[in-house]
Order: structure tokens, then sequence, then C-alpha cells
């Protein structure tokens, strides 16, 4: 469970793995931010987003997964993401959050890289 | 074809931004840009309107509104806000470069203007007689001029 409608949560060993289910403007990305958060709180620190339902992502959702990535370093984990349109590859690429955040074609490329 | 516009207003609050959002696209569609122009469009469009709501608007009763401008040559979109507690005369020269100078990539925040700055292919920044900001974004049409 993840408290909205937009994302859920799964696990492979200990990864979590959220499914995006909406395209991640300002106000999914609130509800994204909430998500990460709390699995900061709960001291998970390997996370993998799968982006394979989402074709529109803005700056405040790149931020986010930007800040959450570095946090999650701190812990020794990491943020990846994964089965991302080229649309959004592109914002990443433009904005240059592709050198913080590593992307990956599938889910299971995302995975073994940890 | 004649220059023909519409008008939209919606709060401001960013939970109406997905509807704007989606009318663009689908307008874009129409006027036959293509795919990746669309992409792009909504992007600047949804940077633009989300500085609108949370820099540009004291409450969500507010509002922001939409000028769309559609001919032969381009689309174009004026977005309007009344104004945030913190933005009077923010759009002088030098706070923009500000900003602009202080964007760093590995940034959680301030890539709005530059995505618009990359996405549109034109664009200016206006105050309004309100106290807030006109932002016009111009996306030119790739469209040969009907015969007749």
């Amino acid at each position: 469970m993840t408290g909205t409608e937009f994302m859920t949560l799964r696990e492979n060993a200990d990864i979590k793995i959220i499914d995006v289910k909406t395209d991640l403007s300002s106000y999914a990305a609130s509800d994204l931010r909430k998500v990460l958060e709390s699995l900061l709180t709960e001291k998970v620190s390997k996370v993998v987003v799968n982006f394979s339902e989402v074709s529109h992502i803005n700056s405040t959702a790149v931020g986010t997964l930007v800040g959450i990535a570095k946090r999650l370093r701190q812990n020794g984990g990491d943020l990846k993401l994964c089965n991302l349109a080229s649309t959004l590859t592109r914002t990443f690429n433009l904005i240059g959050a592709s050198s913080v955040v590593e992307i990956y074609e599938t889910e299971k490329s995302a995975i073994a890289a940890f | 074809m004649e220059k023909s516009c519409i008008e939209l207003k919606v709060p401001s609050d960013v939970y109406y931004l997905e509807s704007v959002r989606a009318f663009i696209g689908k307008l874009s569609e129409t006027l036959r840009f293509t795919k990746k122009r669309i992409a792009d469009i909504q992007l600047a469009l949804d940077e633009i309107c989300s500085n609108a709501v949370y820099h540009g608007s004291k409450c969500v009763s507010c509002g922001i509104q939409l000028q769309i401008s559609v001919d032969m040559r381009a689309l174009e979109i004026v977005v309007s806000d009344k104004g945030g507690v913190n933005t009077r005369d923010w759009l002088s020269p030098e706070k923009l470069a500000e900003i602009q100078a202080k964007r760093s990539p590995t940034g959680e925040s301030g890539h709005g203007l530059y995505l618009i700055d990359c996405l549109a292919d034109d664009h200016k920044f206006k105050s309004n007689m309100v106290g807030g900001t006109d932002v016009t974004a111009i996306f030119y049409r790739d469209v040969q001029p009907e015969n007749g």
C-alpha cells in the first residue's frame, strides 16, 4: 500500500519497487514524494521506480527523484529508474538529472544493478 | 487561416493543471505538431502554469488565466498570474539571470525557467497591470499555407 491511487508498491528481496500509474505533473509529484519519504522513514535503502505507465514528467517530479536519490545514497542505498519513454528520458537529459539518477531500460536491469 | 483565440481560467491549484495539459495536448495534435513537439509544448506549459500557481498566486481563488492563440504561423500561449507573496518586481534582468545562474543540474528545484527556455521557440516574461506576471511561449508550426 502506498496511500495513493497513483502508485503501487512491490518488493523483490530487499528492493522496493514503485509502479507509477499516472503522469507526473506537480499534483502527482507530491504523492510520489510522500511515498518515497515514507520509504526513507522505514529505513528502506534500495528503490526502483517503474515508469512504464508514465508519459509525462515535469521538473518538480524530476527534482523530487534527484533529492531522494541523494538521500538514499547517504544511507548506503540508491534509487534507480526503469522503463522510461523517450520523452521522459529527454526531460532528464535536458535538466541534466540523468547524471545523478541512474536510468535503466528494464526493471530487471535496474534490479540487477544493485 | 484566421487567428483564433481560446481563453481558459483555472483555480491556482496544481490539481487542475493536468486538465490544462490534456487540453493543450489535444489542441496541438489537431494543429498537427509532431508527437515530440506536443510533449515539448505540454511540458513547457506545465512548467509555466506550475510556476504561476506556486510563485504567482496568493490563494487558490486568485486563479491563473491562459490566452491561447493559433494562426497559420504559430501556437502562442500567454499564462497570466496575479502575483505571489514574494514575486513583486521579480522580473528584473538581474533576477532572471540570477535564477538561471543558480540552477544546478543536480539541484532539486529551479529547472522550470530553463526548460521553458529549451522547449519554446520563443518566450518572454512581462509584469502585468495587477502585479503579476505574463509568460508568453510561442511554438512555430511547420505547415504550408493553404492554396487559394
